[in-house]
């Protein structure tokens, strides 16, 4: 165990020396030295026992003590393995689940983000009147860089697909565009290599690259000759200046290079178009509300100069990290709630259990304390047991966590910085912190309970099992947790409710059997816009004539996906005053797009592919909400600013175009296609989507050899993964109430067992005198069940309380549904019921005669 | 191990041990032993299994003190002296000590 410490060396100096005086004293009354010695040795007895008492007596010495107490405890763990793996199994699904969710809330929430100073960074959007968060124009970006005075820097990126040709094949690359002082901004250098020269981001200027640490490994194999080397991308090439470190994955990990946008080019001059996102370093000591009001004094000068474009903007200014995971923020708290509620079951459970078995070892506690052992050692003791317990439980918890951390990194891969989820020290020390409170929550009760005076007066009448007192301490414990596990079934029921609703509404178009690709493509050749409208419609056509394409067509966003791009709108003929404003979703698809997606014409005709006469299409709510239904085919609708005028050419069905749970929203349909980075490829085919990705490959290489074909997935999964945070907290929820309920179920089933055997003598007597079994078993049954109904009951007045905190999240019922949670309790009581049958039959078949004569 | 009849009533030894260090000396454990047999005229005899649980009881309790210095003869040993707390123990040792034997007396005495 321990090594022998200071306390037992002095000890043994101690008695050594008693032993020498003793032995001298001998002598001198004439014995021979070595009888003396024998003699006094032999009157001290066993000398080590004599050290191992004295030193039992010194409590002083903590360490000491604690060996001892940790020995005791294995003891006596060992001896009830049952007990132990019970309890050992239960801590490690509390704190492994708690120690998982917490990983991933200590990634995503808590660490800042790996950029220095990262609480400085900020992301900048425009806002006008029609949308909130919009990309900002290049020459708006680069005023406020220069007019502010709160800012070190202020840079943007925009991303496009790129084909790397120097290969045998055309590889799919991503790139992200940066405007001046990207790497300025986030306080990162290259890995080898430098930054891009002023030269660099001029516009005419000589190209260059910095590529990501994946490519650098994958294409150049790590090589640091990769420096000097260049990128192919249609007719440029692009020497590599440098290679960035493996932990700058901005604005994400699929980013293979980034290369200068210049800002002096001639297509980035309109103030009118935005397209980056922009992001800011605040200098050191100024607050966020000090950079809100510096930018909008500069806006507003804009406003002043460029009053066509610039007055009615505003800018928004989030942190980083806000901007970054706020989406997520939500789900993520919820879960951990749930998992805290999760753990405290297990405490609860665990303590209802060490109740129990501190009753059966009522006898062995008086009789420490009739030799004289304190309160505080017998109590310490007992919770000395239960710290090994929750420490073992937190040890393989940590296990489990590490798992469930693979896991959550698999199934929510779409997740902001889920890649940064591991198991560290700070994840360990959450574990243990866990443990150590796990052995307060479920072990200090009892322990003060077990040790009560009162108890240690039992000495005399132990071993007989009288008639017990009725445990209500045990059965609160239960009830606690039966409420607890309803709390947490109806949050997982109300989600699992939504998704199912969500999954049964009727979008208005047809997903299933569509395939989806990207096609690269450059924004540089969307110049040309004839071209690109030619080379569109060459591919869609050659795609139509693939055996097993039913139809094809290309649209820039994917319909039944959270997004928003609302647009204002105007009448050529114009809108009296008192007509509402127009404000549409707006879509930019090719004429294909509602034969492929099935969404029904409804009047009019579909807009033909005309470069010269551009038409559009509106929905139904469109038609109805502003042009008075029908009536609306023919209108010519214009944007705000100097856009050309568009037909409408016809009306069609709704379709929830921007999320699968928004009702569908007024939408236009540019008719638009020509190919420009980004755009989606929609085929709908004739059997399963997935098996038609090597006709498709073909189909194109065929057509455009030069460009490569990416990211082939039905339809359906992209809608899916939309949803994928949605669809992992609920399964996660779902997991953790039905352990809840188990856990509960356990603990009314330990309760009631433990409640029959200590009162199998009353029992065996009221059989004895001719009371009838069925009598027993409903006695039994009657107590469980008033136990889970109460549980019930607080458990619905929990939800009550707690139900709009997920309000939120739900879709299609109500926080209170009246199904749902009269199934949850439905659920519990039925569990609640075959838990406590079991008890109650045992107890109603013990045979009286036995009972009477073992006790 | 043999019959003794000069073993100590348990729960006297604290006070034994109490009383002989009240004349304020510090003494080590076998010094201890070797006052009370001869002061009780080797009528009482300490056993040493008993002696250091006790002293160290004693200790924790706060009644004495312990402190290791050197014999006369230059030899390392533990000293033990009382302490206030022990003084006031003493008091209410010696007072229930008195109550015992006296009734104990009495009964004796009653025929």
């Amino acid at each position: 165990m321990l090594q022998p410490g200071r306390l037992q060396k002095d000890l043994e100096r101690e008695l050594e020396f008693h032993v020498r005086e003793r032995a001298e004293d001998l002598r001198a009354g004439g014995m021979s030295a070595d009888e003396a010695a024998r003699a006094a040795r032999q009157a001290f007895g066993n000398y080590t026992s004599q050290v191992e008492r004295t030193r039992d007596m010194d409590i002083n010495e903590g360490l000491e003590r604690l060996g001892r107490n940790l020995r005791l405890a294995l003891r006596g763990l060992t001896k009830t393995p049952a007990f132990t793996l019970t309890v050992v199994a239960t801590l490690a699904i509390g704190i492994g689940a708690n120690s998982a969710v917490f990983s991933a809330i200590d990634a995503i929430l808590l660490r800042p983000s790996p950029f220095p100073n990262s609480d400085r960074l900020v992301k900048l959007s425009q806002k006008n009147p029609k949308n909130q968060d919009a990309f900002v124009a290049p020459p708006r970006l680069e005023d406020w860089n220069r007019l502010n005075s709160t800012f070190q820097a202020i840079t943007g990126y925009y991303t496009e697909d790129d084909s790397e040709i120097s290969g045998d094949l055309p590889e799919k690359l991503t790139r992200a565009l940066v405007a001046p002082r990207f790497l300025q901004v986030w306080g990162v250098a290259p890995a080898l290599g430098r930054d891009f020269t002023p030269q660099e981001e001029h516009f005419g200027g000589p190209n260059a690259v910095l590529i990501s640490d994946r490519l650098w490994r994958r294409r150049f194999d790590g090589n640091a000759a990769a420096l000097g080397k260049t990128l192919r991308l249609g007719n440029y090439s692009y020497p590599i200046v440098g290679i960035m470190p493996a932990s700058f994955l901005f604005p994400d990990r699929t980013v293979d290079f980034w290369s200068p946008s210049p800002m002096d080019a001639p297509y980035a001059q309109s103030r009118e178009t935005g397209w980056f996102t922009a992001f800011g370093r605040m200098k050191p000591g100024v607050t966020l509300e000090q950079a809100r009001a510096n930018l909008d004094t500069v806006q507003a000068d804009l406003g002043r100069q460029f009053p066509k474009t610039d007055a009615h903007m505003g800018v928004v200014v989030k942190p980083l990290k806000e901007a970054t995971v706020a989406g997520v923020k939500r789900s993520l708290w919820m879960l951990f709630g749930s998992v805290s509620l999760l753990l405290l079951i297990a405490c609860t459970n665990i303590a209802a259990l060490l109740l129990s078995r501190a009753s059966e070892r009522r006898h062995e506690i008086s009789v420490r304390f009739s030799l004289g052992a304190s309160r505080a050692s017998v109590a310490m003791q007992l919770l000395t047991e239960v710290l090994v317990l929750s420490l073992a439980g937190s040890l393989l918890g940590l296990a489990i966590a590490g798992e469930a951390a693979r896991v959550f990194r698999a199934l929510a891969k779409d997740l902001p910085r889920v890649d940064e989820i591991r198991l560290d020290w700070s994840i360990v020390f959450y574990s243990l912190a866990c443990a150590v409170a796990a052995t307060l929550l479920c072990g200090l009760f009892p322990a003060l309970r077990a040790t009560r005076r009162s108890l240690a007066g039992s000495l005399a009448s132990a071993g007989r099992s009288q008639v017990s007192s009725r445990n209500p301490v045990q059965f609160t414990l239960v009830g606690v947790q039966v409420a607890l596990a309803v709390m947490l079934l109806a949050g997982a029921g109300l989600l699992l409710r939504s998704f199912q609703e969500l999954g049964r509404v009727s979008p208005g178009f047809d997903a299933e059997h569509v395939l989806t690709f990207h096609m690269s493509s450059s924004w540089g050749e969307t110049s040309d816009q004839k071209v690109a409208t030619q080379r569109l419609n060459r591919v869609l056509d050659g795609l139509r004539s693939a055996p097993g394409v039913a139809e094809a067509a290309a649209s820039i966003g994917l319909p039944g996906l959270p997004t928003q791009y609302a647009i204002e709108l105007n009448t050529v003929e114009g809108l009296a005053e008192t007509e509402p404003k127009m404000i549409a979703q707006s879509r930019a698809v090719s004429p294909g797009y509602f034969a492929t997606m099935r969404i029904p014409l409804l009047a009019g005709e579909t807009c033909r592919d005309d470069v010269n006469a551009s038409g559009v299409m509106v929905n139904r709510s469109f038609a109805n909400a502003y042009l008075g239904g029908p009536a609306a085919i023919r209108r010519h609708l214009t944007q705000p600013g100097n856009w050309p005028s568009s037909e409408i050419r016809g009306i069609v069905g709704d379709a929830r175009e921007s999320g699968m749970d928004r009702e569908p929203s007024p939408t236009v349909y540019w008719c638009y296609s020509a190919l420009q980075p980004g755009t989606y490829f929609l085929i709908r085919t004739h059997g399963d989507p997935t098996s038609m990705a090597e006709t498709v490959r073909r189909k194109i290489h065929e057509i455009e050899p030069r460009r490569s074909v990416y990211d082939l997935t039905p339809l359906a999964d992209h809608i899916a993964d939309a949803y994928a945070e949605n669809r992992l907290r609920t399964i996660l929820l779902a997991f953790f109430a039905l352990t809840a309920v188990s856990l509960a179920c356990v603990g009314l089933y330990g309760t009631l067992s433990y409640l029959v055997s200590i009162r199998q003598r009353e029992v065996g007597l009221r059989l004895a005198l001719g009371a009838l079994r069925t009598q027993i078993v409903r006695q039994f049954l009657a107590q469980g069940l008033t136990v889970a109904l109460l549980g019930c009951v607080a458990g619905l007045a929990l939800t009550a309380v707690f139900g709009r905190l997920l309000a939120g999240m739900l879709y299609g019922v109500s926080a209170w549904d009246a199904m749902t949670l009269g199934a949850v309790v439905g659920l519990v009581l039925a569990v609640s019921i075959l838990a406590s049958l079991l008890p109650a039959v045992r107890a109603a078949r013990l045979e009286p005669m036995q009972v009477l004569r073992e006790q | 191990m043999g019959e003794r009849k000069n073993d100590i009533l348990q729960g006297t030894l604290a006070l034994l041990i109490l009383r002989t260090l009240a004349s304020g000396k510090r003494l080590h454990g076998y010094a201890i032993t070797a006052h009370i047999q001869r002061v009780s005229e080797q009528l009482l005899r300490v056993e040493e299994g008993s002696l250091y649980p006790a002293l160290h009881r004693m200790e924790q309790q706060g009644w004495v003190r312990a402190e290791w210095g050197r014999t006369e003869k230059n030899r390392e040993a533990r000293f033990y002296s009382l302490t206030a707390k022990g003084r006031k123990q003493l008091t209410q040792e010696e007072e229930s000590w008195s109550r015992l034997t006296e009734g104990v007396a009495r009964v004796i005495r009653y025929v």
